[in-house]
């Protein structure tokens, strides 16, 4: 019980920061709209558009993600917050869990408007798969933010800061990356979702799996 | 301090720290080299010394917030990582604020006070801004805050969950008059023979005010550690500058 509620502390703070200041929101947001017009743009009319939805929206998603997570503990850099933070009781556990909430409400705001931006601009039907679309990508960004809100711990902490997210996390996220693109674009293409039942299990075993391993190991990373 | 405050009624361990062979180096460079020492229950210590001796070190050590490299830390309620609530008994205030820019001042004592598990928080939070002489400005930004005013701010939250043992680390740097004035009293008061302060500073004068034990760190060790009965206030900066190899 307590984890949760110190858990849910932490992702309130982290959501009212970003309430007012609106950093992370924008950024994100202009990114996908911009990324939505550069692939309006640069598209061969030939090309049907529905086809290659899955890696359009995936990219996009990824890369505004990124941008989010590069700021996830840049708040607490300033005045040395977070070793106030962990000078409290809180189990570090529910410190990472937290910033996940935290991080996961945020993307998962920008992954709606992301779905709807790439409707409006390619035509996309999505309603008639919508609670497929929800749920795979609910699993993708699980595994995705898991992952990205440990090392974005890490490089907050070095010199390099945002610059190496992208570097050390992209890698580990090829399994991620896969089973989700792949599942969005057979559901985009009006695939059942018998087909892409594989990729769900799949996806929910490497959240389970991330989610167990970063809670564990965040709190060496942020102690020292 | 109003209010009812659970260090003046509960029973205090006579020992509350104890190292041994205490050492903590980064890299190559060692900051604190082969400390034993004990804090006991109502100590009022200051810890004296020239830049890079290892006192913020040593202090983050105590915190629980930093591994030593070598040696052992035994406190009253067990170790450092918490299982005993160690955290629950300590205060740590630095140069550094540990407050959000952009939340209210209530709302960064709300913040901190939930992760203490705090009961009766709005009452304690009115209590300690009108203590540190912000209540008029509890539903304003701290990112508009003057220096003093964050620190002013920064003690409440040391303060918050009324710790057994108080850390100050150069508590009183950037402070202005009214605010170093304030904060002294808050010190005086808190300074009741239950609870043990560890007060780091480079002020002489100041930290032999309050102080019941006097130490002096260089080079990472504990070069002098007198009762406060034993220092003579008007040739201890001769007897500093000695200890210390003529750092002042």
């Amino acid at each position: 019980m307590d984890f949760l509620r110190q858990s849910l502390t932490i992702a309130r703070k982290d959501l009212l920061i970003e309430f007012r200041s609106k950093e992370r929101a924008v950024s994100m947001l202009t990114f996908a709209i911009l990324v939505a017009v550069v692939f309006s743009f640069s598209l061969d009319p030939a090309v049907r558009s529905r086809d290659i939805a899955g890696a359009m929206l995936w990219v996009t998603i990824l890369f505004a993600g990124m941008l989010g997570l590069g700021r996830s503990f840049t708040l607490e850099k300033e005045q040395d917050a977070l070793v106030g933070v962990l000078l409290t009781p809180i189990g570090r556990g529910a410190l990472f869990f937290g910033k996940f909430l935290a991080n996961l409400a945020l993307l998962g705001g920008t992954t709606v408007f992301i779905y709807l931006v790439f409707a409006l601009f390619f035509q996309l039907d999505l309603m008639a798969a919508a609670a497929g679309l929800a749920l795979v990508t609910l699993l993708s960004v699980i595994g995705f933010l898991a992952m990205g809100t440990l090392f974005s711990a890490i490089a907050a902490s070095t010199r390099l800061g945002d610059t190496l997210l992208p570097i050390v996390l992209l890698p580990l996220l090829i399994p991620i990356i896969f089973f989700g693109a792949t599942a969005v674009q057979s559901l985009i293409v009006g695939r059942p979702m018998d087909e892409i039942a594989g990729s769900i299990r799949v996806l929910a075993a490497f959240d389970i799996l991330f989610l167990f391993v970063c809670t564990v190991i965040f709190g060496k990373v942020v102690e020292e | 301090m109003s209010g009812p405050d659970p260090v003046a009624q509960s029973p205090i361990p006579e020992v509350l720290i104890e190292t041994t062979a205490l050492e903590k180096w980064y890299g190559p460079h060692p900051a604190v080299r082969g400390l034993d020492f004990k804090l006991h229950a109502g100590e009022f210590i200051a810890l004296f010394g020239p830049n890079g001796a290892g006192k913020s070190t040593l202090l983050r050590m105590l915190a629980g917030s930093l591994r030593p490299t070598r040696g052992e830390i035994r406190f009253a309620y067990g170790g450092s990582d918490d299982e005993h609530g160690w955290r629950r008994r300590i205060g740590v205030l630095s140069h550094q604020t540990y407050l959000y820019g952009q939340l209210t001042a209530a709302e960064n004592l709300r913040f901190y006070g939930k992760l203490f598990g705090l009961a009766a928080l709005e009452e304690r939070i009115d209590e300690l801004l009108t203590e540190v002489g912000l209540s008029n400005r509890r539903d304003e930004m701290v990112r508009g805050f003057s220096r003093g005013m964050q620190q002013r701010l920064a003690l409440a939250r040391t303060l918050l969950h009324r710790p057994e043992m108080v850390l100050l680390d150069e508590p009183y740097t950037g402070l202005d008059p009214h605010a170093a004035r304030m904060l002294r009293g808050v010190l005086e008061k808190l300074r009741d023979g239950r609870r043990t302060i560890l007060l780091v500073t480079h002020n002489l004068s100041q930290g032999l005010e309050l102080a019941d034990r006097v130490v002096i760190q260089a080079g990472g060790r504990w070069v002098y550690d007198r009762p406060r009965s034993e220092v003579e206030p008007s040739t201890f900066e001769q007897l500093y500058g000695e200890r210390v190899g003529g750092a002042v």
